[in-house]
Protein backbone atom coordinates (compact mmCIF):
# COMPACT_ATOMS: atom_id res chain seq x y z
CA UNK A 1 0.00 0.00 0.00
CA UNK A 2 2.66 2.47 0.95
CA UNK A 3 6.52 2.50 1.53
CA UNK A 4 5.77 -0.42 4.06
CA UNK A 5 6.37 1.68 6.84
CA UNK A 6 5.20 -0.96 9.55
CA UNK A 7 8.50 -2.68 8.74
CA UNK A 8 11.00 0.38 9.45
CA UNK A 9 9.03 3.67 11.14
CA UNK A 10 9.64 2.05 14.26
CA UNK A 11 12.80 2.02 14.49
CA UNK A 12 13.45 6.15 14.50
CA UNK A 13 10.18 7.11 15.12
CA UNK A 14 7.97 4.26 17.51
CA UNK A 15 9.09 5.95 20.98
CA UNK A 16 7.68 9.19 19.62
CA UNK A 17 4.92 8.28 18.06
CA UNK A 18 4.23 6.31 21.54
CA UNK A 19 4.42 9.81 23.32
CA UNK A 20 2.36 11.89 20.85
CA UNK A 21 -0.08 8.98 21.73
CA UNK A 22 -0.16 9.45 25.39
CA UNK A 23 0.04 12.65 24.99
CA UNK A 24 -3.07 12.49 23.03
CA UNK A 25 -4.57 10.41 25.71
CA UNK A 26 -4.35 13.50 28.11
CA UNK A 27 -6.37 15.75 25.83
CA UNK A 28 -9.89 16.88 27.95
CA UNK A 29 -12.84 14.90 27.47
CA UNK A 30 -16.21 16.11 27.46
CA UNK A 31 -17.06 15.55 30.75
CA UNK A 32 -13.78 17.85 31.85
CA UNK A 33 -15.39 20.58 29.43
CA UNK A 34 -18.90 19.97 31.10
CA UNK A 35 -17.64 20.48 34.85
CA UNK A 36 -15.03 23.38 33.57
CA UNK A 37 -18.48 24.89 32.27
CA UNK A 38 -20.14 24.74 35.11
CA UNK A 39 -17.37 26.64 37.40
CA UNK A 40 -18.51 30.36 38.93
CA UNK A 41 -15.00 31.49 38.76
CA UNK A 42 -11.94 31.22 37.31
CA UNK A 43 -10.17 29.64 40.93
CA UNK A 44 -12.90 26.88 40.27
CA UNK A 45 -11.58 26.54 36.97
CA UNK A 46 -8.15 26.10 38.34
CA UNK A 47 -9.42 23.81 40.72
CA UNK A 48 -11.35 21.27 38.11
CA UNK A 49 -7.91 21.70 35.78
CA UNK A 50 -5.70 21.03 39.00
CA UNK A 51 -6.72 16.81 37.99
CA UNK A 52 -5.50 17.12 34.63
CA UNK A 53 -2.31 17.44 33.14
CA UNK A 54 -2.39 21.00 33.00
CA UNK A 55 -2.31 20.89 37.21
CA UNK A 56 1.25 20.95 37.58
CA UNK A 57 1.09 23.99 35.70
CA UNK A 58 -1.54 26.19 37.57
CA UNK A 59 -0.87 25.40 40.70
CA UNK A 60 1.43 28.05 41.44
CA UNK A 61 -0.76 30.72 40.58
CA UNK A 62 -2.03 32.97 43.25
CA UNK A 63 -5.33 33.86 42.87
CA UNK A 64 -7.00 36.86 41.37
CA UNK A 65 -6.38 34.23 38.41
CA UNK A 66 -7.12 36.46 35.09
CA UNK A 67 -7.74 35.01 31.89
CA UNK A 68 -4.90 35.75 29.84
CA UNK A 69 -2.72 33.55 33.18
CA UNK A 70 -4.47 30.28 32.29
CA UNK A 71 -3.63 30.60 28.54
CA UNK A 72 -0.05 31.36 28.99
CA UNK A 73 0.55 28.38 31.43
CA UNK A 74 -1.50 26.06 29.29
CA UNK A 75 0.78 26.91 26.43
CA UNK A 76 3.90 26.25 28.33
CA UNK A 77 2.84 22.80 29.07
CA UNK A 78 2.16 22.26 25.31
CA UNK A 79 5.76 24.21 24.54
CA UNK A 80 7.26 21.84 27.38
CA UNK A 81 5.64 18.47 24.99
CA UNK A 82 6.31 20.06 21.87
CA UNK A 83 10.42 20.51 22.97
CA UNK A 84 10.49 17.16 24.72
CA UNK A 85 9.40 15.31 20.81
CA UNK A 86 12.10 17.62 19.52
CA UNK A 87 14.89 16.86 21.39
CA UNK A 88 14.46 13.32 21.06
CA UNK A 89 13.83 13.64 16.86
CA UNK A 90 15.81 12.35 14.33
CA UNK A 91 15.47 13.67 10.68
CA UNK A 92 13.33 14.17 9.14
CA UNK A 93 11.04 13.79 11.84
CA UNK A 94 12.79 16.92 13.48
CA UNK A 95 12.48 19.24 10.61
CA UNK A 96 8.72 18.03 9.96
CA UNK A 97 8.64 18.60 13.88
CA UNK A 98 10.17 22.54 12.91
CA UNK A 99 8.01 23.04 10.28
CA UNK A 100 5.20 22.97 12.85
CA UNK A 101 6.37 26.38 14.64
CA UNK A 102 7.21 28.21 11.18
CA UNK A 103 3.59 30.03 11.64
CA UNK A 104 3.92 31.00 15.37
CA UNK A 105 7.05 32.58 13.97
CA UNK A 106 5.42 34.65 11.48
CA UNK A 107 2.92 35.81 14.13
CA UNK A 108 5.63 36.67 16.30
CA UNK A 109 7.47 38.66 13.53
CA UNK A 110 4.27 40.52 12.56
CA UNK A 111 3.30 41.29 16.40
CA UNK A 112 7.08 42.61 16.56
CA UNK A 113 7.11 44.67 13.67
CA UNK A 114 3.26 46.15 14.19
CA UNK A 115 3.84 47.02 17.61
CA UNK A 116 7.27 49.27 16.89
CA UNK A 117 4.98 50.56 14.17
CA UNK A 118 2.71 51.83 16.86
CA UNK A 119 5.74 52.85 19.41
CA UNK A 120 5.38 50.15 21.84
CA UNK A 121 7.92 48.62 24.06
CA UNK A 122 10.06 45.78 22.76
CA UNK A 123 10.13 43.80 25.64
CA UNK A 124 6.13 44.46 26.70
CA UNK A 125 5.56 43.09 23.09
CA UNK A 126 8.15 39.29 23.38
CA UNK A 127 6.70 39.07 26.57
CA UNK A 128 3.08 38.71 24.11
CA UNK A 129 5.00 36.15 21.37
CA UNK A 130 3.79 32.60 21.15
CA UNK A 131 6.85 30.84 23.04
CA UNK A 132 7.11 27.75 19.79
CA UNK A 133 7.77 30.74 17.28
CA UNK A 134 10.62 32.34 19.65
CA UNK A 135 14.24 32.85 18.05
CA UNK A 136 17.54 34.70 19.02
CA UNK A 137 17.44 37.55 16.88
CA UNK A 138 13.23 38.46 17.08
CA UNK A 139 14.34 41.32 19.55
CA UNK A 140 16.39 43.13 16.68
CA UNK A 141 12.76 42.89 14.39
CA UNK A 142 12.15 46.85 16.12
CA UNK A 143 15.35 48.54 14.04
CA UNK A 144 14.02 47.44 10.66
CA UNK A 145 12.17 50.28 8.56
CA UNK A 146 11.32 47.95 5.67
CA UNK A 147 10.95 45.31 4.67
CA UNK A 148 14.34 44.81 2.59
CA UNK A 149 15.62 45.69 6.13
CA UNK A 150 13.87 43.35 8.07
CA UNK A 151 15.43 40.85 5.71
CA UNK A 152 18.72 42.01 5.73
CA UNK A 153 19.20 42.89 9.18
CA UNK A 154 17.36 39.83 11.09
CA UNK A 155 15.08 37.45 8.93
CA UNK A 156 17.90 36.01 6.58
CA UNK A 157 19.84 33.70 8.79
CA UNK A 158 15.71 32.24 10.39
CA UNK A 159 13.64 29.56 8.46
CA UNK A 160 11.58 32.34 7.50
CA UNK A 161 14.12 33.51 4.69
CA UNK A 162 12.94 31.35 1.98
CA UNK A 163 9.46 32.88 2.23
CA UNK A 164 10.65 36.68 1.88
CA UNK A 165 11.52 36.34 -1.85
CA UNK A 166 7.88 37.40 -2.71
CA UNK A 167 7.29 39.98 -0.84
CA UNK A 168 10.44 42.51 -0.06
CA UNK A 169 10.47 45.46 -1.35
CA UNK A 170 11.90 49.43 -0.24
CA UNK A 171 8.40 50.26 0.66
CA UNK A 172 8.13 51.55 4.49
CA UNK A 173 6.27 48.98 6.49
CA UNK A 174 2.44 50.25 7.01
CA UNK A 175 -0.64 48.60 8.33
CA UNK A 176 -1.21 47.23 5.04
CA UNK A 177 1.95 46.08 3.80
CA UNK A 178 2.17 44.22 7.38
CA UNK A 179 -0.81 42.50 6.73
CA UNK A 180 0.01 41.10 2.75
CA UNK A 181 3.37 40.41 4.20
CA UNK A 182 1.94 37.94 7.08
CA UNK A 183 -0.43 36.56 4.37
CA UNK A 184 2.31 36.24 2.02
CA UNK A 185 4.54 34.83 4.31
CA UNK A 186 1.83 32.13 5.51
CA UNK A 187 1.08 31.27 2.05
CA UNK A 188 4.66 30.56 1.16
CA UNK A 189 4.86 28.51 4.53
CA UNK A 190 2.01 26.43 3.91
CA UNK A 191 3.06 25.92 0.69
CA UNK A 192 6.85 24.59 1.46
CA UNK A 193 5.62 22.56 4.12
CA UNK A 194 2.88 20.68 1.93
CA UNK A 195 6.08 20.04 -0.73
CA UNK A 196 7.91 18.71 2.20
CA UNK A 197 5.44 16.73 3.02
CA UNK A 198 5.15 15.06 -0.28
CA UNK A 199 9.18 14.32 -0.29
CA UNK A 200 8.24 12.12 2.37
CA UNK A 201 6.02 10.37 0.62
CA UNK A 202 3.52 7.54 2.19
CA UNK A 203 0.96 8.09 5.12
CA UNK A 204 2.76 11.26 6.15
CA UNK A 205 2.12 12.53 2.10
CA UNK A 206 -1.16 11.40 2.13
CA UNK A 207 -2.90 12.61 5.57
CA UNK A 208 -0.43 16.04 5.98
CA UNK A 209 -2.10 16.54 2.35
CA UNK A 210 -5.47 16.23 3.52
CA UNK A 211 -4.77 18.51 6.82
CA UNK A 212 -2.65 21.03 4.62
CA UNK A 213 -5.48 21.31 1.95
CA UNK A 214 -8.14 22.21 4.49
CA UNK A 215 -5.69 24.65 6.14
CA UNK A 216 -5.17 26.48 2.66
CA UNK A 217 -8.96 26.08 2.02
CA UNK A 218 -9.85 27.72 5.19
CA UNK A 219 -6.96 30.83 5.17
CA UNK A 220 -8.48 31.82 1.84
CA UNK A 221 -12.44 31.64 2.79
CA UNK A 222 -11.31 33.60 5.93
CA UNK A 223 -9.02 35.92 3.84
CA UNK A 224 -12.12 36.66 1.41
CA UNK A 225 -14.45 37.27 4.63
CA UNK A 226 -11.95 39.47 5.93
CA UNK A 227 -11.30 41.62 2.95
CA UNK A 228 -14.46 42.59 2.16
CA UNK A 229 -15.74 46.23 2.26
CA UNK A 230 -11.59 46.55 2.47
CA UNK A 231 -9.24 48.07 0.16
CA UNK A 232 -7.76 44.91 -0.52
CA UNK A 233 -7.86 44.74 -4.48
CA UNK A 234 -9.25 41.45 -5.88
CA UNK A 235 -5.91 41.25 -7.38
CA UNK A 236 -4.06 41.05 -3.93
CA UNK A 237 -6.43 38.99 -2.76
CA UNK A 238 -6.41 36.25 -5.01
CA UNK A 239 -2.49 36.43 -4.91
CA UNK A 240 -2.57 35.59 -0.87
CA UNK A 241 -4.36 32.32 -1.62
CA UNK A 242 -1.89 29.24 -1.87
CA UNK A 243 -1.72 27.78 -4.49
CA UNK A 244 -2.98 24.00 -3.56
CA UNK A 245 -6.08 22.56 -2.10
CA UNK A 246 -9.65 21.81 -2.65
CA UNK A 247 -10.48 25.59 -4.04
CA UNK A 248 -7.13 26.05 -6.32
CA UNK A 249 -7.18 26.95 -8.96
CA UNK A 250 -10.93 27.28 -10.17
CA UNK A 251 -12.58 28.19 -6.93
CA UNK A 252 -10.05 30.82 -5.41
CA UNK A 253 -10.74 32.65 -9.18
CA UNK A 254 -14.39 32.84 -7.41
CA UNK A 255 -13.56 33.84 -4.00
CA UNK A 256 -11.75 36.45 -5.32
CA UNK A 257 -14.45 38.39 -6.48
CA UNK A 258 -17.00 37.74 -3.79
CA UNK A 259 -18.50 41.27 -2.21
CA UNK A 260 -20.28 38.93 0.96
CA UNK A 261 -21.04 36.43 2.56
CA UNK A 262 -23.67 34.60 0.88
CA UNK A 263 -21.34 34.84 -2.41
CA UNK A 264 -18.78 32.95 -0.39
CA UNK A 265 -21.25 30.33 0.48
CA UNK A 266 -22.41 29.79 -3.06
CA UNK A 267 -18.76 28.68 -3.58
CA UNK A 268 -17.95 26.50 -1.08
CA UNK A 269 -21.36 24.76 -1.25
CA UNK A 270 -20.08 23.61 -4.89
CA UNK A 271 -17.03 21.29 -3.20
CA UNK A 272 -19.16 18.76 -1.17
CA UNK A 273 -16.52 18.52 2.11
CA UNK A 274 -17.05 22.14 2.40
CA UNK A 275 -21.19 21.95 2.41
CA UNK A 276 -21.71 20.17 5.85
CA UNK A 277 -20.08 23.84 7.29
CA UNK A 278 -22.15 25.79 5.69
CA UNK A 279 -25.28 23.52 6.17
CA UNK A 280 -24.43 24.41 9.80
CA UNK A 281 -25.49 28.41 9.21
CA UNK A 282 -28.28 30.63 8.10
CA UNK A 283 -28.06 32.60 5.55
CA UNK A 284 -26.33 36.29 6.05
CA UNK A 285 -24.91 34.77 9.34
CA UNK A 286 -21.02 34.54 9.39
CA UNK A 287 -20.44 34.88 12.89
CA UNK A 288 -20.47 30.98 13.65
CA UNK A 289 -18.40 30.29 10.63
CA UNK A 290 -15.10 30.02 12.49
CA UNK A 291 -16.48 27.27 14.89
CA UNK A 292 -18.07 25.54 11.76
CA UNK A 293 -13.73 25.20 10.54
CA UNK A 294 -12.79 24.58 14.07
CA UNK A 295 -15.39 21.64 14.40
CA UNK A 296 -14.11 20.05 11.14
CA UNK A 297 -10.67 20.25 11.85
CA UNK A 298 -10.87 18.89 14.59
CA UNK A 299 -12.63 16.04 13.12
CA UNK A 300 -9.95 15.73 10.51
CA UNK A 301 -7.20 16.04 12.94
CA UNK A 302 -8.79 13.11 15.36
CA UNK A 303 -9.11 10.62 12.28
CA UNK A 304 -5.47 11.06 12.09
CA UNK A 305 -4.73 9.22 14.92
CA UNK A 306 -6.22 6.13 13.11
CA UNK A 307 -3.68 5.59 11.41
CA UNK A 308 0.01 4.46 12.49
CA UNK A 309 3.63 5.24 10.74
CA UNK A 310 3.34 8.90 9.75
CA UNK A 311 3.84 12.18 10.90
CA UNK A 312 1.02 13.68 10.30
CA UNK A 313 -0.30 12.57 14.33
CA UNK A 314 2.36 15.04 15.71
CA UNK A 315 0.51 18.14 13.56
CA UNK A 316 -2.59 16.54 14.50
CA UNK A 317 -1.50 16.32 18.54
CA UNK A 318 -0.18 20.34 18.28
CA UNK A 319 -3.19 21.65 16.14
CA UNK A 320 -5.87 19.83 18.96
CA UNK A 321 -3.71 20.87 21.89
CA UNK A 322 -4.21 24.53 20.37
CA UNK A 323 -8.10 24.16 20.24
CA UNK A 324 -7.99 22.61 23.69
CA UNK A 325 -6.53 25.76 24.46
CA UNK A 326 -8.77 28.12 22.71
CA UNK A 327 -11.52 26.73 24.33
CA UNK A 328 -10.05 27.06 27.92
CA UNK A 329 -9.18 30.35 26.79
CA UNK A 330 -13.26 30.86 25.78
CA UNK A 331 -15.19 28.95 28.95
CA UNK A 332 -12.42 31.38 31.21
CA UNK A 333 -13.75 34.46 29.59
CA UNK A 334 -17.61 33.55 29.99
CA UNK A 335 -17.07 32.59 33.53
CA UNK A 336 -14.90 35.88 34.43
CA UNK A 337 -17.35 38.32 32.26
CA UNK A 338 -20.30 36.16 34.15
CA UNK A 339 -22.10 34.83 31.05
CA UNK A 340 -21.94 31.23 31.30
CA UNK A 341 -25.09 30.62 29.11
CA UNK A 342 -22.52 31.91 25.96
CA UNK A 343 -20.38 29.38 26.65
CA UNK A 344 -21.58 26.34 24.15
CA UNK A 345 -21.23 29.17 21.43
CA UNK A 346 -18.16 28.34 20.91
CA UNK A 347 -16.50 25.11 22.59
CA UNK A 348 -15.19 22.44 20.24
CA UNK A 349 -14.91 19.18 22.08
CA UNK A 350 -12.26 17.06 20.54
CA UNK A 351 -13.99 13.54 21.81
CA UNK B 1 -48.67 79.07 41.37
CA UNK B 2 -49.84 78.52 37.75
CA UNK B 3 -52.28 76.02 37.45
CA UNK B 4 -53.56 73.76 34.43
CA UNK B 5 -56.60 72.57 34.44
CA UNK B 6 -57.14 69.39 32.10
CA UNK B 7 -60.46 67.27 31.62
CA UNK B 8 -59.67 63.62 32.24
CA UNK B 9 -61.94 60.83 31.33
CA UNK B 10 -61.95 58.48 34.52
CA UNK B 11 -65.00 55.48 35.00
CA UNK B 12 -66.57 56.77 31.67
CA UNK B 13 -67.22 60.61 33.42
CA UNK B 14 -65.24 63.14 32.88
CA UNK B 15 -63.46 65.03 35.74
CA UNK B 16 -61.52 68.09 35.96
CA UNK B 17 -57.71 67.68 37.66
CA UNK B 18 -55.88 70.36 38.58
CA UNK B 19 -52.04 69.68 37.71
CA UNK B 20 -49.95 72.22 39.72
CA UNK B 21 -46.50 73.61 38.00
CA UNK B 22 -44.30 71.37 40.54
CA UNK B 23 -46.33 68.52 40.29
CA UNK B 24 -45.71 68.60 35.97
CA UNK B 25 -42.15 69.37 37.66
CA UNK B 26 -42.07 66.09 39.59
CA UNK B 27 -43.56 64.25 36.66
CA UNK B 28 -41.17 64.87 34.73
CA UNK B 29 -38.59 63.99 37.34
CA UNK B 30 -39.88 60.69 37.64
CA UNK B 31 -40.13 60.30 33.78
CA UNK B 32 -36.37 61.16 33.40
CA UNK B 33 -35.94 58.46 36.50
CA UNK B 34 -37.30 55.97 34.87
CA UNK B 35 -35.70 56.78 31.29
CA UNK B 36 -32.14 57.32 32.78
CA UNK B 37 -33.05 53.86 34.73
CA UNK B 38 -33.90 52.17 31.31
CA UNK B 39 -30.54 53.60 29.63
CA UNK B 40 -28.54 52.12 32.38
CA UNK B 41 -29.51 48.34 31.75
CA UNK B 42 -29.10 48.88 27.97
CA UNK B 43 -25.84 50.30 28.42
CA UNK B 44 -25.03 47.28 31.06
CA UNK B 45 -25.91 45.06 28.53
CA UNK B 46 -24.73 46.82 25.58
CA UNK B 47 -21.28 46.62 27.22
CA UNK B 48 -21.65 42.72 28.12
CA UNK B 49 -22.56 42.02 24.48
CA UNK B 50 -19.34 44.41 23.31
CA UNK B 51 -16.90 42.47 26.13
CA UNK B 52 -18.02 38.97 25.05
CA UNK B 53 -17.74 39.84 21.10
CA UNK B 54 -14.04 40.82 21.86
CA UNK B 55 -13.49 37.73 23.81
CA UNK B 56 -14.86 35.73 20.76
CA UNK B 57 -12.65 37.73 18.34
CA UNK B 58 -9.48 36.63 20.25
CA UNK B 59 -11.14 33.39 19.90
CA UNK B 60 -10.95 33.81 16.12
CA UNK B 61 -7.79 35.49 15.52
CA UNK B 62 -5.92 34.34 18.32
CA UNK B 63 -4.21 36.06 21.13
CA UNK B 64 -1.18 37.77 19.03
CA UNK B 65 -3.34 39.85 16.59
CA UNK B 66 -5.90 41.10 19.42
CA UNK B 67 -3.98 42.16 22.83
CA UNK B 68 -3.64 45.22 24.21
CA UNK B 69 0.07 45.85 23.10
CA UNK B 70 -1.10 46.50 19.38
CA UNK B 71 -2.70 49.92 20.79
CA UNK B 72 -1.07 52.82 19.16
CA UNK B 73 1.01 55.51 20.97
CA UNK B 74 1.52 57.34 18.65
CA UNK B 75 0.12 60.69 18.66
CA UNK B 76 -2.88 61.64 16.30
CA UNK B 77 -6.03 63.64 16.62
CA UNK B 78 -8.74 62.23 18.30
CA UNK B 79 -11.46 59.75 16.22
CA UNK B 80 -14.19 61.60 18.75
CA UNK B 81 -14.98 64.71 20.26
CA UNK B 82 -17.21 65.09 23.72
CA UNK B 83 -18.73 68.15 23.39
CA UNK B 84 -20.30 70.17 26.93
CA UNK B 85 -22.52 73.35 26.57
CA UNK B 86 -24.13 75.06 29.67
CA UNK B 87 -27.06 76.44 28.24
CA UNK B 88 -27.43 79.48 30.20
CA UNK B 89 -24.22 81.60 30.09
CA UNK B 90 -22.82 80.35 27.16
CA UNK B 91 -19.75 78.82 27.77
CA UNK B 92 -18.70 75.75 26.57
CA UNK B 93 -15.87 73.13 27.03
CA UNK B 94 -14.59 71.30 24.65
CA UNK B 95 -13.24 67.43 25.63
CA UNK B 96 -11.32 65.42 23.00
CA UNK B 97 -11.65 61.77 24.04
CA UNK B 98 -10.46 58.62 22.12
CA UNK B 99 -12.55 56.34 20.50
CA UNK B 100 -10.14 53.38 19.73
CA UNK B 101 -12.47 50.76 19.95
CA UNK B 102 -12.92 48.91 22.08
CA UNK B 103 -10.70 50.95 24.63
CA UNK B 104 -12.17 54.17 25.46
CA UNK B 105 -10.55 57.06 27.41
CA UNK B 106 -12.91 59.21 28.17
CA UNK B 107 -10.82 62.13 30.07
CA UNK B 108 -13.79 64.48 30.52
CA UNK B 109 -15.35 65.94 33.61
CA UNK B 110 -18.83 67.50 33.76
CA UNK B 111 -18.40 71.53 34.79
CA UNK B 112 -22.28 70.98 35.97
CA UNK B 113 -23.20 74.43 38.30
CA UNK B 114 -25.98 72.98 40.77
CA UNK B 115 -28.15 76.13 40.47
CA UNK B 116 -29.42 77.36 37.24
CA UNK B 117 -28.00 75.53 34.34
CA UNK B 118 -27.95 72.41 32.44
CA UNK B 119 -24.63 71.10 30.37
CA UNK B 120 -25.35 69.30 27.55
CA UNK B 121 -23.53 66.62 25.77
CA UNK B 122 -22.72 65.97 22.08
CA UNK B 123 -20.96 63.41 20.41
CA UNK B 124 -19.27 64.07 17.19
CA UNK B 125 -18.34 60.57 16.12
CA UNK B 126 -15.36 59.90 13.76
CA UNK B 127 -14.80 63.33 13.16
CA UNK B 128 -10.25 62.40 12.73
CA UNK B 129 -9.84 63.41 8.90
CA UNK B 130 -11.63 66.93 10.20
CA UNK B 131 -10.26 67.94 12.74
CA UNK B 132 -6.92 68.71 14.79
CA UNK B 133 -7.53 69.16 18.34
CA UNK B 134 -4.72 67.75 20.24
CA UNK B 135 -5.76 64.59 21.34
CA UNK B 136 -5.45 65.33 25.51
CA UNK B 137 -5.74 68.78 25.09
CA UNK B 138 -8.18 70.46 27.79
CA UNK B 139 -10.10 73.78 26.37
CA UNK B 140 -12.18 75.78 28.36
CA UNK B 141 -13.40 79.05 26.67
CA UNK B 142 -15.47 81.74 28.73
CA UNK B 143 -16.94 83.35 24.97
CA UNK B 144 -20.65 83.95 24.09
CA UNK B 145 -21.09 81.34 20.84
CA UNK B 146 -20.99 83.74 17.91
CA UNK B 147 -24.12 81.80 16.09
CA UNK B 148 -27.01 80.34 18.48
CA UNK B 149 -27.86 78.07 15.17
CA UNK B 150 -24.17 77.08 14.85
CA UNK B 151 -24.33 75.09 18.36
CA UNK B 152 -28.03 73.80 17.34
CA UNK B 153 -26.48 71.92 14.52
CA UNK B 154 -23.91 71.12 16.05
CA UNK B 155 -25.92 69.30 18.46
CA UNK B 156 -27.44 67.40 15.73
CA UNK B 157 -23.88 66.30 14.48
CA UNK B 158 -23.39 62.79 15.01
CA UNK B 159 -20.74 62.14 12.64
CA UNK B 160 -19.90 62.78 8.85
CA UNK B 161 -22.62 62.86 6.61
CA UNK B 162 -21.05 60.33 4.30
CA UNK B 163 -21.13 56.80 4.68
CA UNK B 164 -17.92 55.34 3.21
CA UNK B 165 -16.33 57.90 5.30
CA UNK B 166 -17.67 57.17 8.02
CA UNK B 167 -16.73 53.08 7.40
CA UNK B 168 -12.86 54.20 6.22
CA UNK B 169 -12.81 56.21 9.74
CA UNK B 170 -13.91 52.59 11.99
CA UNK B 171 -11.73 50.71 9.50
CA UNK B 172 -8.83 53.36 10.18
CA UNK B 173 -9.91 52.99 13.83
CA UNK B 174 -9.28 49.06 13.97
CA UNK B 175 -6.38 48.58 11.92
CA UNK B 176 -4.16 48.64 14.63
CA UNK B 177 -5.26 44.80 15.04
CA UNK B 178 -4.31 44.72 11.18
CA UNK B 179 -6.55 44.99 8.09
CA UNK B 180 -7.42 41.70 7.60
CA UNK B 181 -9.78 41.65 10.38
CA UNK B 182 -12.39 39.10 11.49
CA UNK B 183 -16.26 40.49 11.27
CA UNK B 184 -16.50 40.00 14.87
CA UNK B 185 -14.39 42.78 15.48
CA UNK B 186 -15.94 45.00 13.71
CA UNK B 187 -19.15 44.26 15.52
CA UNK B 188 -17.45 45.01 19.00
CA UNK B 189 -16.46 47.68 17.39
CA UNK B 190 -20.16 48.87 16.83
CA UNK B 191 -21.30 47.55 20.12
CA UNK B 192 -18.65 50.14 22.03
CA UNK B 193 -19.88 52.59 19.76
CA UNK B 194 -23.52 52.12 20.66
CA UNK B 195 -22.71 52.23 24.22
CA UNK B 196 -20.69 55.18 24.15
CA UNK B 197 -23.99 57.20 22.76
CA UNK B 198 -26.00 55.57 25.67
CA UNK B 199 -23.16 56.88 27.92
CA UNK B 200 -24.44 60.60 26.29
CA UNK B 201 -27.74 60.23 26.62
CA UNK B 202 -27.33 59.43 30.11
CA UNK B 203 -25.38 62.01 30.72
CA UNK B 204 -27.82 64.56 29.29
CA UNK B 205 -30.52 62.67 30.63
CA UNK B 206 -28.77 62.53 34.35
CA UNK B 207 -28.39 66.71 33.74
CA UNK B 208 -32.01 66.88 33.08
CA UNK B 209 -32.58 65.02 36.29
CA UNK B 210 -30.55 66.93 38.31
CA UNK B 211 -31.92 70.27 36.81
CA UNK B 212 -35.57 69.22 37.99
CA UNK B 213 -34.13 67.89 41.08
CA UNK B 214 -32.88 70.98 41.85
CA UNK B 215 -36.30 72.97 40.44
CA UNK B 216 -38.60 70.98 42.84
CA UNK B 217 -36.11 72.17 45.69
CA UNK B 218 -36.64 75.30 44.61
CA UNK B 219 -40.41 75.24 44.43
CA UNK B 220 -40.80 73.26 47.74
CA UNK B 221 -38.20 76.02 49.36
CA UNK B 222 -40.47 78.72 47.90
CA UNK B 223 -43.78 77.03 49.01
CA UNK B 224 -42.52 77.10 52.58
CA UNK B 225 -41.71 81.03 52.55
Amino acid sequence: MYGFEAMTFNIHGGYLEAIVRGHRSGLLTTADYNNLCQCETLDDIKMHLSATEYGPYLQNEPSPLHTTTIVEKCTLKLVDDYKHMLCQATEPLSTFLEYITYGHMIDNVVLIVTGTLHERDVQELLEKCHPLGMFDSIATLAVAQNMRELYRLVLVDTPLAPYFSECITSEDLDDMNIEIMRNTLYKAYLEDFYRFCQKLGGATAEIMSDLLAFEADRRAVNITINSIGTELTRDDRRKLYSNFGLFYPYGHEELAVCEDIDQVRAVMEKYPPYQSIFAKLSYGESQMLDKAFYEEEVKRHCLAFEQQFHYAVFFAYMRLREQEIRNLMWISECVAQNQKSRVHDSVVFIF
Amino acid sequence: MEEERREVCLNGEEEEVVIKDEDKVALQFMDSLHNYLSLSDSLSSTLRQGWLELASARYSMGTSRVNSSLLDLKFHSAATILKITENEDGKFCVFTCFFMMPFCNITCTTLYDSIGTQPHFTLQKWVSSEHELESTKLEYKNEQPQDSNSIKSSENLMGLADNDEVQKERHKSLSVFGVLISPKLRATQLSFEKALETLIEIANLRSSLLHSFSQLNQEVEDTKE
